[in-house]
């Protein structure tokens, strides 16, 4: 479990208050999203959370372990991977599998293992058989599954993701995504930054920042629902939200928890059979 | 972009090798052609012919590392020619010497041996490879506290980020040129005063991506020292031979007066 207390950051002595987290927690395996507008603190929280950046004040538990204890600083690295935003820059071999080889490597872990993990985080993100493949020739696409799977080759408890799929195509994006569920399933804690309302559908829990603060925290449901707070805060909502949300505006009988697109389609007809009784005209006009 | 040498995959012997066993061979061959005489330098020759043909490389291959040299082989054999002093080969040309023409061979094809020698190593080694042999030659350098895996660490990410850095300059030079900047006309200084806004740039970039990549490192857990590989090398039957008949061929043509 990750346990946020009383944090408090600053990037110099006098700069303004960068971060402010009264408390926090996630979960064991817990999938949770981190959503935010540019610039409310983001990737400064999730920098905390394998000791690139330590508290000005206040604490992180780790599985125990606190961040700014450097005994235990291999370990928290090994417990809590990060994915940053530019896959470019943090794939440092030539071919995938000597990238995915410099975690256990770093581990000082023997060849049979390092090659046994290899296979492993390949398989994990779907690109076994791209071993040899120079690691200039991928897609920007591939070029995340390897940097996700350097960081799976550690074997971690929490995964921590920088807008995975920021530049990426739809194919692309909806690729990451179900990488990241599949992992999220096999028992790895998943901390998902985004500023996409559309990608927190997936998630248990979602945590909203606003200038360095949670502003916002709950179920993807509870978060969308507030469509006019976080239209407020610059996020836009999904389009399944926004038009539930005009629905009940306009004084519709719509639950608040709509939130997939089958389960818009089924509220929306189930509204028009209403409407018009069964059988009646209007029952098959277009959803 | 660099082709200069480039690892061309092909299933030989010498492909197979340890990568030490190849880098330990370039550097006895590079010392003994730089001290050859005419005979030895013939000797040479054929090992390396010798030594492209077991790795089915190709005279194309092989000439394609020499071609970028052309203009400096041509260059340094007429430097030879002209400016030894000796006795005139011809009376008409007095400038011409018989010690000239054989100074100007034997240093070009010095020069040319050279290359051969190192693209065979190139182009039979992948660079991780390459780096994983120097890497294990380096290591009794920790009796002077210098750590061959930090060195190791270094190269490969230099070699990594050099096709980056190639193609960002592409594409700011693109981007400058889509808005109107002209880098071809002018003068000299005109145009190097062009380009050097663009390496400004190009550096700030690097300085940005050097920290992440830090950062990206230090999150999978590096750290300056010992670290282990997932191939380590190993010597094998094969690759004892090739260094015992190494050495006994460089030896040979050090010991055997021609």
């Amino acid at each position: 479990m990750i346990r946020i207390e009383n944090l408090e950051f600053r990037y110099a002595a006098e700069a303004p208050l960068a971060l402010c987290l009264v408390d926090a927690q996630i979960g064991d395996g817990q999938y949770v999203a981190l959503i935010g507008p540019n610039g409310c603190g983001k990737t400064t929280l999730a920098k905390h959370l394998n000791g690139l950046l330590t508290p000005t004040s206040g604490d992180i538990w780790v599985d125990g372990m606190n961040t700014k204890d450097s005994s235990t600083l291999r370990d928290l690295r090994r417990a809590v991977g990060m994915v940053f935003q530019n896959p470019d820059n943090q794939i440092v071999g030539m071919t995938v599998e000597e990238d995915l080889a410099f975690g256990p490597g770093n581990l000082r872990l023997p060849a049979a293992e390092i090659g046994r993990r290899v296979e492993e985080a390949l398989r994990a993100v779907g690109l076994a058989g791209y071993e040899k493949r120079p690691t200039h020739t991928l897609s920007g696409g591939e070029k995340r599954l390897v940097a996700i799977a350097g960081v799976l080759a550690m074997r971690p408890q929490y995964l921590v993701f920088d807008e995975p799929t920021s530049f990426l195509d739809p194919a692309g994006k909806r690729r990451i995504l179900s990488v990241i569920r599949k992992l999220n399933e096999s028992g790895i804690g998943i901390i998902h930054i985004t500023h996409d309302m559309d990608e927190i559908v997936e998630s248990d829990h979602v945590l909203v920042m606003t200038e360095g603060r949670i502003s916002m925290a709950g179920s993807p449901g509870e978060v969308m629902s507030r469509v006019e707070e976080m239209k407020a805060m610059g996020l836009g909502p999904p389009q399944v939200t926004e038009l539930m949300w005009r629905l009940r505006q306009s004084g519709q009988d719509v639950q608040e928890t709509v939130l997939t697109i089958d389960e818009a389609v089924k509220t929306i007809s189930s509204l028009i059979l209403r409407k018009s009784g069964p059988g009646g005209e209007g029952a098959h006009s277009g959803v | 972009m660099f082709h200069l040498g480039q690892y061309i995959p092909r299933p030989s012997v010498v492909h197979g090798l340890d990568p030490r066993v190849k880098i330990l061979a370039t550097l006895m061959l590079s010392m003994t052609i730089l001290q050859a005489n005419t005979a030895k330098a013939v000797v040479l020759s054929v090992f390396l012919i010798g030594g492209a043909w077991l790795s089915r490389l190709s005279w194309r291959d092989v000439g394609a590392a020499l071609r970028p040299l052309v203009f400096f082989f041509g260059f340094l054999f007429l430097l030879h020619l002209f400016v030894t002093d000796g006795r005139p080969l011809s009376p008409s040309f007095p400038m011409v010497t018989v010690e000239g023409l054989s100074r100007g061979l034997i240093t070009t094809w010095q020069f040319m041996a050279l290359v051969v020698c190192a693209a065979l190593l190139t182009m039979t080694t992948t660079p991780s490879e390459l780096i994983s042999g120097i890497e294990r030659l380096l290591r009794p350098l920790r009796a002077v506290r210098i750590s061959s895996h930090d060195l190791a660490i270094m190269v490969s990410l230099a070699l990594r980020f050099v096709p980056m850095l190639l193609l960002e300059f592409h594409r700011l030079r693109e981007a400058q040129l889509s808005r109107g900047a002209d880098f071809r006309g002018g003068a000299v200084m005109e145009r190097l005063k062009k380009i050097s806004s663009l390496a400004g740039v190009l550096v700030i970039q690097t300085f940005q991506r050097a920290d992440e990549l830090a950062q990206a490192m230090e999150g999978r857990g590096y750290e300056r020292g010992p670290r282990t590989y997932l191939r380590e090398l190993k010597m094998g039957y094969a690759d004892y031979t090739v260094m015992v008949l190494m050495l006994v061929f460089i030896g040979a043509l050090y010991t055997l007066a021609f």
